[in-house]
């Protein structure tokens, strides 16, 4: 069983890193930040999730989600891609501006749905490194 | 419209697969419906297209490359379309049956849906690269389709003889037709067809050799004939579909679909000729010695492209209709016989025919198929396949009249040769597993499993259709003519018959049918001869060995590269990385690329952190244990970030620092519990060695980073001014390092993406292999060097 202070932690910070990894993708396009970063920053939190509770039990959460979500992830970047050829070719970035009332509008592009895949493919490759590597690491401590 | 098909047929497949149709039969019978619409829509578009009121639609995929979906739907591919659609839609209903109860059923569909959509769209296709496309999606599903029976390690090679086979020629075929573009100046195939002058291009040899690879081993010619057979452990419904009725043909398509432009020169003429009158003998005369039904069929179909590929050798009318006629013909009498092979397999138990015997009365629907079919495939009259060969005969005797001696009496005697050797296999294979009373050996497989009438429906019908077609010629000229039209670029109008008079083309065919009855007679003698061939001379003996050539050398070179410390070969890597930069910048003077360092002072924050820096990488090189270096690389790690905040590059900062948390948390896990290791200290030589390619690797990265804000680097900064420009007007976006990686360079992304999915998978592999399950340090001390060498080998496999 991990330490007391880890799940202390874990409680804490997972939401803090998983609120800070949504802020992080949506903003990517006009401040730093994006797919990539927010990636790696919701890996960390699987890591600490894994530091906490064991890779195990983490395994058991998401284990089966990692592989199909790689896959998911290429399609959404393929697809942003493929939009883009009902307009003048493959990858022409289109954007939408959804009216939100007196909120004002959200601007929406296909580049926004690209990152959205490489985050997805990002989050879900490094996270299976993380348990793949937790995993002999736990084995040679057992 | 035509997009939307395609689509669609995707879309379908996916549906079928999560349904799984193995438990609602109602499902296999609505699978008819998605290439039924497609043939339907095909099949009103006849009159229309007839007149000459072609079909098209095109979408810009990449407009600077000329890459465009385009789709044309002319005579040839209607023709072809409408066999596709066609016969996928018997397809589909039959496999229902064939994989009765198969958990992986919806699995097929998918794949199966995914070839008939990658067909249609090669078919269709307006635009050389389209049709590239499309036709390395035939390749996939077709890997996927033989290897559906993963577990089958004959199903595995056949799977990957026939990709390597026909992913290479693509690639040749690729080059071929990126050649044949350039010179063309367009890659559409419409206007391709109407240029003039290709003949003479300098190119033209290249491109003609190229794209012939490309079909040749698409539809097994010889000297690639050799995977199709393989290819029929496939379950027989792809066999039916890929390997009879339409992939295969995708190479006889590709030759008719560039024949306006490329023929009528003696590279395409005996080209065409020889490789196809060779492959046309080889697969006749080797059919019979197969006691496996399916790859009795298998031969037959090598042979029958043969003759395809020799017809396309010439221009003329009869030769084109040859070909029309030949391919819908074979496509409506083997499609229905590779069906009936696949349901006496499923009732029997056994394709062996030494087991068979007697079947039309013990199945007589399936029986009444086989007979008709196997009838055609003789070229018996009244047949659409007497009329077939035929206008082969009529197609050498032409030739003849018109001087054309030597290739006329190759075709014509050929021919003969040929239409009495398919007597011979197709009277043995009626005989022995439909008519006779009792089987050569003792086991003789019973019926035990008679089929559904939904199973022997689909060959049912295309048999029909095969049947009545020679009666209904003149309805059906309104499809063929404009196919033949299409190949030959001259208006032709058929005048087909079945019946022309005694002309030597039907007395020859009388001869060959007599020739080809005596050949079933003998048939004993026959199939002892072929026994007594030397098996090593086979091509699937041939092209195995020369794989494990290859498999030999790649194992020699990682050897040679990889098979040393990780140290070792991380020098290999870097000095290979070295030695070209360096080379590079000998063609530069050192003045040119030293850049002006006077508008750019360097602060006291800027040398604290080098000198931090350098001292940490000090301490993780000096470190006496893992754990020291670890820390010691983290804190340079953390020092690069600081250099990127100082340079206001805050996105890189925030990676970094990212990248930095997560593997020195992994570093720590695992070295911390890693067993210490005891090795004695490192040679001296080695250590230079080490040191010195450890310099020139940071040697090569400083200079480089000093040199880019030089003016003979001036690349760099123009690109990033238009950067700077157009982020926010163009890319809408104001963090220009995100729109770079989404936007402006987002292919350049989706590439790297996918290396990093696939390195997820290798990663995956890796770690549960069980060379990584490192034993304890007590156990490790006692075993040998050649045990942990077994166990290397062992997760090899």
């Amino acid at each position: 069983m991990p330490e007391l202070y880890m799940r202390m932690l874990d409680r804490i910070l997972t939401p803090v890193l998983l609120i800070l990894t949504l802020f992080l993708l949506l903003r990517g396009h006009n401040l730093p930040g994006g797919g990539f970063i927010a990636g790696l920053m919701a890996a960390t939190a699987f890591q600490l999730q894994i530091l906490s509770r064991g890779e195990a039990v983490v395994r058991r959460q998401v284990g089966r989600l990692l592989h199909p979500g790689i896959g998911v992830g290429l399609l959404t970047a393929v697809s942003a891609g493929i939009v883009g050829v009902l307009d003048t070719g493959f990858f022409k970035g289109l954007w939408f501006d959804i009216p939100l009332g007196p909120l004002g509008s959200l601007e929406i592009g296909t580049p926004v749905i690209f990152d959205l895949g490489v985050f997805l493919v990002v989050v879900c490759v490094v996270t299976s490194y993380l348990l793949g590597l937790n995993a002999v690491a736990e084995e040679v401590d057992a | 419209m035509l997009l939307a098909f395609l689509i669609a047929l995707f879309i379908s497949g996916i549906l079928l697969w999560l349904v799984r149709p193995h438990n609602k039969p109602i499902v296999g019978w609505l699978s008819i419906l998605p290439p039924g619409i497609i043939t339907a829509w095909q099949v009103l578009r006849i009159p229309e297209i007839a007149h000459g009121d072609f079909y098209s639609e095109s979408w810009r995929w990449m407009p600077s490359l000329g890459l465009e979906i385009s789709f044309r739907i002319d005579g040839l591919a209607l023709f072809f379309g409408l066999i596709v659609a066609g016969v996928g839609a018997a397809v589909a209903l039959y496999t229902h049956y064939y994989l009765e109860k198969a958990p992986r059923q919806g699995y097929f569909y998918l794949a199966l849906f995914a070839f008939m959509a990658s067909m249609l769209g090669l078919v269709w296709a307006d635009n050389l690269l389209t049709l590239f496309v499309f036709w390395e999606g035939t390749s996939i599903t077709s890997y996927l389709l033989i290897g559906y029976d993963h577990e089958s390690a004959r199903a595995r090679a056949g799977a990957r003889n026939a990709l390597i086979v026909t992913g290479t020629g693509g690639l040749a075929m690729l080059v071929g037709l990126i050649i044949l573009g350039q010179s063309a100046g367009t890659y559409s195939i419409s206007q391709i067809i109407a240029a003039d002058g290709l003949r003479e291009s300098a190119y033209y040899t290249a491109a003609v050799v190229l794209i012939f690879i490309g079909a040749f081993t698409k539809s097994a010619q010889f000297p690639f004939h050799f995977w199709l057979p393989g290819a029929m452990s496939a379950p027989t419904p792809a066999s039916a579909y890929l390997h009879s009725a339409t992939m295969v043909k995708a190479g006889i398509f590709l030759l008719a679909r560039l024949h306006p432009a490329l023929s009528d020169t003696p590279l395409w003429f005996w080209g065409l000729l020889i490789f196809g009158g060779i492959t046309m003998l080889i697969g006749a005369f080797f059919a019979i010695g197969n006691y496996d039904i399916k790859a009795l069929l298998a031969y037959a179909t090598i042979s029958q492209l043969g003759i395809l590929t020799m017809l396309l050798a010439f221009s003329s009318e009869y030769a084109v209709l040859a070909v029309v006629v030949g391919t819908l013909a074979h496509a409506l009498y083997k499609g229905p016989l590779f069906l009936v092979a696949g349901i006496v397999d499923h009732a029997t138990g056994t394709r062996d025919m030494r087991r068979l015997a007697g079947l039309l009365r013990a199945i007589p629907l399936t029986g009444i198929v086989a007979v008709l079919g196997i009838v055609s495939m003789a070229g018996l009259p009244p047949t659409f396949g007497f009329l077939a060969k035929e206008l082969l005969l009529e197609t050498g005797w032409k030739a003849i009249g018109y001087g054309d001696t030597l290739a006329g009496w190759l075709v014509f005697g050929g021919g003969a040769v040929a239409g009495a050797l398919f007597v011979a296999y197709s009277l043995t294979l009626l005989w022995e597993v439909f008519l006779r009373r009792e089987a050569d050996v003792d086991d003789e497989a019973h019926v035990h499993h008679p089929p559904a009438f939904g199973f022997v429906l689909p060959p049912l019908v295309l048999v029909l259709l095969g049947t009545a077609a020679p009666f209904l010629l003149g309805p059906l000229a309104q499809l063929l003519d404009p196919a033949a039209t299409a190949i030959s670029n001259e208006t032709i109008h058929s005048h087909l018959a079945l019946w022309h008079g005694f002309t030597p083309m039907l007395i020859t065919s009388l001869l060959a049918i007599g020739t080809g009855f005596l050949l079933f007679l003998g048939r004993g003698n026959y199939r002892r001869f072929l026994a007594l061939l030397p098996p090593n001379l086979r091509g699937v003996v041939l092209f195995q060995r020369s794989l494990d050539g290859l498999y030999w050398v790649a194992d020699r070179t990682t050897q040679l590269v990889q098979g040393h410390t990780l140290a070792a070969q991380a020098a290999a890597v870097l000095l290979v990385a070295v030695v070209p930069v360096l080379a590079a910048l000998s063609y530069t003077s050192l003045d040119e690329l030293l850049p002006d360092m006077g508008s750019q002072p360097i602060g006291w924050p800027e040398l604290i952190l080098a000198f931090l820096l350098a001292l940490a990488a000090w301490a993780t090189v000096r470190a006496e244990d893992r754990m020291s270096a670890i820390i010691s690389l983290g804190v340079v790690g953390v020092t690069v970030t600081l250099f990127y905040v100082f340079f206001s590059a805050p996105d890189l900062a925030l990676t970094q620092l990212l990248i930095e948390v997560l593997t020195l948390a992994l570093l720590v896990l695992v070295f911390y519990k890693l067993p210490e290791e005891k090795r004695p200290p490192m040679e001296r030589l080695r250590q230079i060695g080490i040191v010195f390619v450890a310099l020139c690797a940071g040697v090569m990265g400083f200079v480089l980073v000093l040199f880019n804000g030089s003016p003979a680097m001036d690349a760099g900064t123009a690109i990033s001014s238009y950067f700077i420009d157009n982020a926010v007007p163009l890319g809408h976006g104001a963090n220009i390092v995100n729109v770079i990686l989404v936007d402006f360079r987002s292919f350049d992304t989706l590439g790297e993406i996918t290396v990093v999915a696939l390195a997820a998978l290798g990663g995956y592999a890796l770690l549960r292999a069980p060379a990584v399950r490192l034993p304890d340090p007590l156990q490790r001390q006692h075993t040998s060097k050649t045990e942990a060498g077994k166990e290397e080998i062992a997760s090899d496999a």
